[in-house]
């Protein structure tokens, strides 16, 4: 089957796009609402348009490339100057709402809308409706914000929460100018379905969806004298972060990190895969227990967004939840108990502040759980994209820095277990190391475990680990549609399970919602952050977590052994129902139908 | 027709304003435009396709400027040109009406209305700014001449937006609104839009015959969107959850000047019509010959198609919530009159008993009525008694039903439920000429009924009062008559007897002659079919009115809604105001209508693929012997991808006249 466009005879599959043809010919075709990667083509910025001549038909028809499908003897022109003419109208028309003040906006520019604007050539904003925008409802306790003068309708985000993640919070309201998204009911983030992934922001061409901006009050507690600020690091941030400062993705930047915090004026760098190591510590030692005496299921508590969902959406399963904190919040309480004590601190002085690939994580950090006294065990959680605007606001470069190691003797070592918590199936090798070594007295021959690894939504495999516990079913599911049809099942009898990994973000924490974004594409450099992360497995010299002396330290002079009553009160946690599924009130409705 | 003065349809240009129409002149034709509003002449007509002016003092601003608010009020404003494009040329438009503007300004209002129709997502888009753009192109003197006087001449427009599949159902259903809704991931909304016309959502979603898929304008690209599935999803989907669909304060407080309505009948019509008025603050008391609420929904529909607790909860169960009364065994003839109701103070009647007594045969031995032989909607009685109150029906032996409808489908699949060895269904023309669903038809022939087409019935064979078998002829097509439909005739000699215990006949229904007496006062035509007027469903007798079967003839539930609907509309009026008079939309549906303005349009750009999805249905083997509803509901992703879908065919029309409509009207009142 042959088709023309601007010319060029090409050959095409059946119902393939014009797009999909045009890009497979390196031809661009101007798109904006359009997002390959997640499959999603909603035709609503109407910026791809092309000029289509049909044999036998006289007047040429203006098509949108990404949801038409080519069909023979056409000629497609992309950038005739009716084309051309035409899209340059419809971003000007595009721009008639937009809230152009860039300036204050979360991407400084750097969105996908100015691209767009300057591919056509945009000149003159005739059609602007004013300029006095209103200014965005914010929801201080909502990880993630949205600004609705800034949302061009792509319905990028509606097609994430919905087809993607299965979470489905969002819902589409109000007609011509008012439209939007917002979630269902008109609710607030706490009491909505949303478990703050935060994958919408991640494909949202503009700065509508972003964090909620805390990078100021760490300058403020920097240029605090009385205040001890202690930083952690989240085990992916080390293979996910260079890009923004043009180093290759994937490659380790931990000493470039450690370096720029220093340069800021942290007091304390810690380590969060310390954590990660401890975190198997008290995770295994619960599983096995379970595994020992038969009582079913265990699922992994380290990822926010997984118990957020498990809390709003599936609180029948909350007591198969492991009760271990995350690391995060294990080395937030750890950092202001142990450390306080072991540096001569008072706690109230220290100020424990995240850099983590995540967006839930803070929520996490907001449960009134986690704090103690009236003190949050950690007090700020900046995602990456917050961090690198914080180096931004501080001139910190971060490729020119040379690398510096950790100094901190309590919180900072970590086996090559740690490390992989950042991608998916991480924990599970990680705690099956462990387990193996505490069942037998020895270690895997393999320490590398196959099965775990892969990108497959859900990974299930039998495994050996012999001794009294023998065959242990596992299961690993990462994005939020796995995880749900692997609660499902669960849940309905379906599925049997020893231990299960949940991680929210498909792909791990590596690809969490809290990473930088790319224009134009989702998971861009999931393969090289995930490949990083093994290697620094691979290079450690030690990789399983009871192999971690300064955990070892801990449990000597501080925790007594894992899960004893101090460990409980410092490390481990309790859920919530939280499902909520109340609807909007029927005469409300009805009022809003007959407007 | 009005003269024609000058406009543009289908890109052709007319302009006679300087010259008389030159004999012979092919012009565009628009039906019952004339009667529209009688008295308040049209000027002006606007549509998707053109625009078409019959007097020359209207002013084309104003009229489009009333026009594109209209489309700017209804954009989804998901696309872009659409959203923004719809408001920026009203506000143009207005502002040029204000006179704030110079002529420069139509350029820009030009431009945006090319790249609304050329580039928009969807119907509304693709047709709201058409008329605009050929009046620019052609007419461009017009607007710098009302430009240039600033001064408007007083007009009125009558706007109506519609589609394809609104206009071909017959309650006028706003379907590619509630199919956004749920696109729009809000299910709830999806339902209270289709309670605005009737309460039977859950049992429309199940048993509807579905006009307007017939009429979906994706049928040529990749099947009709699943329209009847999605009301069904959205039904079953926010009903559990809410925590009572129809709260108590919806409905106006009660207070001592109330006035009474008497409905007639507990089916689709009646329930609807009880169902509006209650939401105005009417009392009402329903009438109901039966011992349960549905009507022919509940008696005619077996329970695998339309479960009896689904459909209970949204007649009587609606109807009570509401604040209504419901009667049971009161029939009309009988137990109650339509002089009987007027003098126990009800202050309308509306009439809705349906038209519910089997037809027979009309062939030897019919009389005295063997046993074994019934018509077919007396034994969708009997099977309704059997599974709403457990009464025994026994089928042993073989079973012949006569028919090719869905009355014929359902005693086909009823009986087949209810044990019998063999069912035969015996129809006189060919399987393409069934009036019945196809899908209904393909469900028969999955659970094994035995079809014959091209044969008929001659007589009955009885043996001790009972029936033992049917003689059945061979039938054969006749040639093509003038509209090119085939008659049957039977084949002489090819009698031949099919052995069975049971015959039904499922032919055709007839109204219940012994309902009405000569002293209520209800014209009825030859057939005991009540008239009225169509526009209002008046009968004869003021205060009364009357609709469903009872006016129709057996029609579809969808039919009987629409009349339950629009009587309550006429009999709201008439109690506030002691006349009804007609509305604008149902005025500009005869025009669309009767010009064919929504049919035949094809979609000639390609679109992306994507199947209709399919609905889920029990296992053929899980089906015999019980009633268990066959059909199930489509999941949740399923209904976002078949909303999907819809193309959201929206159109919109005006009439300008000078008048508002109906002031004429009732200023020689």
């Amino acid at each position: 089957m042959k088709t023309y466009i601007n010319g060029k005879e090409l050959g095409f599959e059946p119902g393939e796009t014009i797009l999909s043809l045009a890009r497979r010919h390196d031809m661009h075709i101007p798109t904006l609402c359009e997002l390959h990667d997640i499959g999603h083509a909603p035709g609503t910025c109407r910026v791809c348009l092309v000029e289509v001549k049909r044999p036998g038909v006289k007047e040429p028809v203006f098509v949108t490339a990404c949801d038409t499908p080519v069909a023979e003897h056409w000629q497609v022109l992309t950038d005739s100057p009716m084309v051309r003419e035409k899209r340059r109208l419809q971003v000007e028309l595009l721009m008639a709402d937009h809230h152009q003040d860039c300036a204050t906006c979360s991407r400084h520019g750097n969105c996908e809308v100015l691209d767009t604007a300057d591919y056509v050539g945009l000149r003159s904003s005739r059609f602007l409706r004013g300029t006095d925008f209103p200014m965005p409802e914010t929801d201080d306790k909502a990880a993630i914000q949205f600004d609705q003068t800034r949302c061009i309708r792509c319905l990028r985000c509606v097609t994430m929460c919905r087809e993607i993640q299965g979470v489905d919070a969002l819902e589409i309201s109000g007609r011509g100018f008012a439209n939007g998204v917002r979630f269902h009911n008109g609710f607030r983030q706490e009491e909505s379905a949303c478990v703050a992934c935060g994958q919408c922001v991640l494909v949202c061409p503009t700065g509508a969806l972003g964090e909620r901006d805390d990078t100021q009050k760490v300058i403020d507690y920097l240029a605090d004298p009385a205040i001890k600020t202690v930083f952690q690091i989240a085990p992916a941030i080390r293979v996910g972060f260079g890009e923004e400062f043009g180093v290759l993705p994937g490659t380790n930047i931990e000493g470039q990190v450690v370096s720029a915090l220093r340069r800021i004026g942290a007091d304390v760098v810690l380590d969060t895969n310390f954590a990660a190591d401890l975190v198997i510590m008290e995770e295994g030692t619960e599983v096995l227990g379970k595994l020992k005496n038969r009582e079913g299921v265990t699922f992994t508590s380290c990822c926010p967004g997984w118990i957020n969902f498990a809390e709003k959406h599936y609180p029948e399963i909350l007591p198969r939840l492991s009760t271990t904190r995350s690391p995060q919040q294990c080395l937030g309480s750890l950092a202001k108990s142990y450390l306080a004590e072991k540096m001569h601190v008072d706690r109230k002085q220290i100020r424990v502040i995240s850099i983590m690939p995540c967006t839930a994580k803070k929520e996490e950090a907001a449960r009134p759980d986690f704090t103690k006294d009236g003190l949050a065990d950690v007090d700020i959680v900046l995602t990456l994209r917050e961090f690198a605007r914080l180096l931004k606001r501080q001139a910190v470069d971060l490729k020119s820095l040379e690398p510096s190691a950790f100094d901190n003797p309590l919180m900072t070592e970590y086996t090559g277990s740690a490390v992989i918590f950042g991608t998916t199936g991480g924990v599970m090798e990680a705690a099956l190391r462990t387990v193996y070594f505490v069942v037998n007295g020895k270690e895997l021959e393999q320490v590398e475990i196959g099965a775990v690894r892969g990108k497959e939504n859900i990974r299930t495999a039998s495994i050996d680990v012999g001794g009294d516990v023998g065959t242990v079913r596992i299961a690993v599911a990462h994005g939020l549609k796995a995880a749900r049809e692997l609660t499902e099942s669960v849940l309905a009898g379906k599925a049997e399970y020893d231990f299960v990994e949940v991680m929210a973000c498909p792909g791990g924490c590596a690809d969490g919602g809290g990473t930088l974004r790319h224009k134009k594409r989702y998971k861009k450099h999931s393969a090289e952050r995930s490949k990083g992360l093994y290697q620094i497995d691979k290079s450690r010299k030690l990789r399983q977590s009871h192999h971690n002396e300064q955990v070892q330290k801990l449990y000597a002079e501080y925790l007594g052994e894992p899960n004893s009553e101090l460990a409980h009160d410092l490390l481990h946690t309790h859920y919530h129902n939280r499902r909520n599924e109340a609807l909007a009130s029927i005469k409300k409705i009805w009022d809003v139908l007959k407007a | 027709m009005s003269q024609l003065v000058y406009g543009v349809w289908e890109g052709k240009p007319y302009d006679f304003r300087s010259a008389p129409i030159p004999a012979g002149t092919e012009l565009p034709r628009l039906e019952d435009l004339d009667d529209f509003d009688p008295g308040n002449p049209v000027k002006a007509f606007i549509a998707d396709r053109g625009f078409l002016v019959f007097d020359a003092s209207v002013s084309l601003i104003g009229a489009f400027q009333q026009y594109i608010s209209r489309a700017a009020e209804s954009s989804c404003g998901k696309c872009t040109p659409c959203r923004a494009g719809t408001a920026q040329i009203r506000d143009q438009l207005e502002s040029l009406e204000r006179g704030e503007s110079f002529p420069v300004r139509l350029n820009d209002i030009g431009e945006i209305a090319r790249i609304l129709a050329t580039s928009s997502l969807c119907g509304l888009g693709q047709t709201c700014a058409r008329a605009l753009l050929d009046a620019l192109t052609h007419f461009r003197d017009v607007f710098e001449r009302e430009i240039a006087l600033a001064k408007a001449p007083s007009q009125h427009s009558t706007l109506y937006m519609t589609a394809p599949c609104i206009e071909a159902c017959p309650a006028k259903l706003d379907v590619p609104k509630y199919i956004d809704c749920i696109k729009d991931g809000r299910p709830d909304y999806a339902l209270r839009t289709i309670l605005e016309k009737y309460p039977l959502a859950a049992s429309c979603g199940r048993v509807c015959v579905r006009f307007c898929e017939s009429a979906c304008r994706r049928q040529t690209v990749d099947g009709a969107v699943g329209i009847k599935m999605l009301k069904r999803f959205v039904a079953d989907q926010a009903y559990p959850l809410a925590e009572g669909v129809f709260p108590k304060n919806l409905t106006p407080p009660a207070n001592a000047n109330k006035k009474r309505v008497a409905v007639v009948g507990a089916g689709p019509a009646g329930v609807t019509c009880a169902y509006h008025l209650l939401l105005n603050g009417v009392a009402v008391e329903v009438f109901e010959a039966q011992q349960t609420s549905g009507g022919m929904a509940s008696v005619g529909i077996p329970s695998y198609r339309l479960p009896k607790d689904v459909l209970k909860a949204e007649t009587e169960g609606v109807i009570k919530r509401l604040g209504g009364k419901v009667h049971y065994g009161k029939r009309l003839g009988q137990d109650i009159s339509v002089d009987g109701l007027l003098a126990r103070g009800f202050d309308s009647v509306f009439l809705a008993f349906g038209c519910s007594k089997g037809g027979m045969l009309g062939i030897q031995n019919e009389t005295p009525t063997p046993k074994g032989y019934s018509s077919g909607i007396d034994f969708l009685l009997d099977v309704h008694k059997h599974v709403e109150c457990g009464e025994p029906v026994s089928l042993e032996g073989e079973v012949v039903v006569v028919g090719g409808g869905n009355v014929a489908m359902d005693c086909v699949r009823s009986a087949l439920r209810l044990g019998a060895k063999k069912v035969h269904l015996v129809y006189r023309r060919t399987r393409e000429d069934m009036p019945a669903d196809h899908e209904e038809i393909e469900a028969c022939e999955k659970e094994g009924v035995v079809m014959h087409f091209l044969c008929n019935p001659s007589r009955l064979v009885v043996e001790n009062g009972r029936v033992i078998g049917v003689d059945l002829v061979q039938m054969r097509q006749t040639d093509a008559d003038e509209e090119g439909r085939r008659n049957v005739e039977a084949i002489a000699g090819t009698e031949a007897m099919l052995a069975c215990t049971h015959v039904f006949a499922a032919i055709g229904q007839q109204i219940d002659r012994r309902s009405l007496a000569l002293e209520d006062g209800i014209r009825v035509d030859r057939k005991g079919i009540i008239a009225v007027n169509p526009e209002t469903l008046e009968t004869s007798r003021p205060g009364v009115f009357a609709g469903g079967d009872c006016v129709l003839g057996a029609l579809t539930l969808i039919h009987a809604m629409d009349h339950g609907s629009r009587a309550a509309a006429a009999i709201c009026q008439y109690l506030e105001e002691g006349r009804v008079s007609p509305d604008p939309e149902s005025r500009m549906q005869a025009v669309l209508a009767n010009s064919h303005l929504l049919e035949g349009e094809v979609i000639s750009i390609p679109q992306r693929l994507r199947l209709r999805a399919s609905v889920p249905e029990l296992e053929v083997e899980q089906r015999v012997g019980n009633f268990d509803e066959v059909e199930l509901a489509i999941s949740k992703g399923e209904a976002y991808h078949e909303a999907e879908r819809c193309l959201r065919c929206y159109r919109l029309y005006s009439v300008v006249t000078a008048e508002p409509f109906g002031a004429v009207a009732q200023a020689t009142l």
